[in-house]
């Protein structure tokens, strides 16, 4: 078997590098280790509505839920609310995950894309030195597909990245461990998506509560894991549950854990070699969010194989092409909000308590992290002096 | 005796591959749908026992 490139991962990063490598030309295969593409979801299914502009994505099947904005709760209870009446501007969805993913590969597969599920990538193939292709097993048979560019859209865990030389391994303060309950028969607000802090309730992240419908919500939590000890995730997550009402009479249909990276985004490119989405580290630090961003990084990294293949080169000058865009369309607002995280790891809940008391009543100018850390800077000029490094990158 | 290595229970892992990419070692895989350490690599320093967030991995023999 040989093709152009060779995808392992047929998530959101995987499928649209497939979509647009397909669409510029290039002889696309995608492999998924999985025996459906979206299954497991393993997702908090949140997402901005930007995802429109990429029109990826057919009819709206996709969509459980539309928001009008975000509630940011302190750890005392303080409501901040962002909402986009107030804005005028755009806020998110809640996705149905697996539907999202497979309406994704579906546009892969239009384009050209070959898809080949139970297929486990178990190493790469390498000749003198240079990437090949990938080595897998299509169920228990071993197969080599041959491809000038292997692409590892192999998620949080990949390996694609660790066997071409790519050191991805994260710190446990850099990964955020998550759990998440879909619950059923609860009383929530469908209009928003909650968020509560406080070193109490997830230390190092935040509960999430997001609304697929009235009676029925993700409930999930993602904790530091440098400050994590085994199975906290999960027992932080079951005691906020029975401490709200509202949410302890409901039922889970799902439960699920997750992880995800919260660094500055690693390097992602190699000869013959790219990685895109969650394997390299294109998450919002903040949030956890990296949808968005992957189809950004797909949408680049399938463009740029499709020039590597117009010019049959494929060294890291080149495909560093994709790189590069990536840094100028998105990387500098991961960066710029890696150093808010680190920031707000250092506030102690009463300050976060102060800071929610003094945002309770503001209208906010955009619903975003961006828009809250302006509001902040306009309350409390003293915060300055923590954010002078954050203003520095701003400005760059 | 060696130290302990590193168990993943199967039936409690949900796959979220946390303990995977924390290893510094590379000594944990996603096999069948399951984590999955290999003792040979594991040096027992606890990081992926820590990281799972439904405590599906836990020292062997306990």
């Amino acid at each position: 078997m040989k093709y152009d490139t060779v995808i392992v991962g047929s998530g959101p990063a995987g499928s649209v590098t497939a979509r647009f490598a397909a669409e510029s030309g290039a002889k696309v295969l995608m492999i998924e280790r999985r025996s459906e593409v979206g299954i497991p979801v393993l997702c908090g299914e949140g997402i901005s509505k930007n995802v429109d502009n990429y029109k990826v994505l057919e009819g709206r099947r996709w969509i459980a839920n539309n928001m009008d904005g975000a509630r940011i709760f302190s750890p005392d209870g303080t409501k901040v609310t962002l909402a986009a009446e107030m804005a005028g501007n755009e806020t998110g969805y809640v996705l149905y995950r697996d539907i999202f993913d497979q309406e994704l590969a579906r546009g892969a597969v239009r384009a050209g894309a070959e898809l080949m599920l139970n297929t486990r990538a178990v190493n790469l193939i390498k000749e003198n030195g240079k990437i090949k292709g990938v080595k897998a097993k299509h169920f228990d048979e071993e197969i080599e597909i041959r491809a000038d560019v292997v692409v590892g859209a192999d998620g949080v865990e990949s390996k694609v990245g660790r066997w071409g030389g790519i050191k991805t391994t994260l710190k446990p303060k850099d990964l955020e461990t998550c759990a998440q309950y879909t619950l059923t028969g609860i009383d929530v607000d469908r209009a928003y998506c909650d968020f509560y802090l406080g070193k109490k309730i997830a230390p190092g992240g935040y509960v999430w509560v997001f609304p697929k419908g009235n009676d029925f919500a993700n409930v999930g939590i993602g904790i530091l894991a440098s400050l994590s000890t085994p199975g906290l995730a999960t027992k932080l997550l079951d005691k906020f549950i029975s401490s709200h009402p509202e949410l302890k009479k409901g039922e889970p249909v799902r439960f699920l854990a997750g992880a995800v990276s919260v660094c500055e985004p690693y390097e992602s490119v190699r000869d013959n070699l790219l990685l895109v989405g969650d394997a390299a580290r294109q998450v919002d630090p903040i949030t956890g969010g990296g949808l968005i961003a992957s189809i950004e990084a797909g949408k680049i990294a399938g463009e740029t194989i499709g020039k590597a293949v117009e010019k049959q080169k494929f060294d890291k000058d080149l495909l560093s092409i994709y790189e590069k865009a990536a840094e100028e369309a998105f990387y500098k607002k991961l960066k710029r909000n890696y150093m808010v995280k680190e920031i707000m790891l250092g506030f102690e809940d009463k300050t976060l308590n102060m800071l929610a008391d003094s945002l309770k009543n503001v209208k906010f100018g955009e619903v975003s992290t961006l828009g809250l850390v302006k509001a902040l800077m306009s309350k409390h000029p003293s915060l300055l002096v923590k954010l002078r490094p954050l203003i520095k990158a701003a400005k760059v | 005796m060696g130290k302990p290595k590193a168990l993943v229970d199967r039936e409690t892992c949900l796959a979220c591959g946390g303990c995977i990419s924390v290893c510094l070692q590379d000594a944990v895989s996603m096999i069948a749908s399951k984590a999955s350490v290999n003792k040979e690599k594991c040096i027992s320093c606890e990081i992926c026992i820590k990281t799972c967030p439904v405590g599906a991995i836990s020292w062997e023999g306990q």
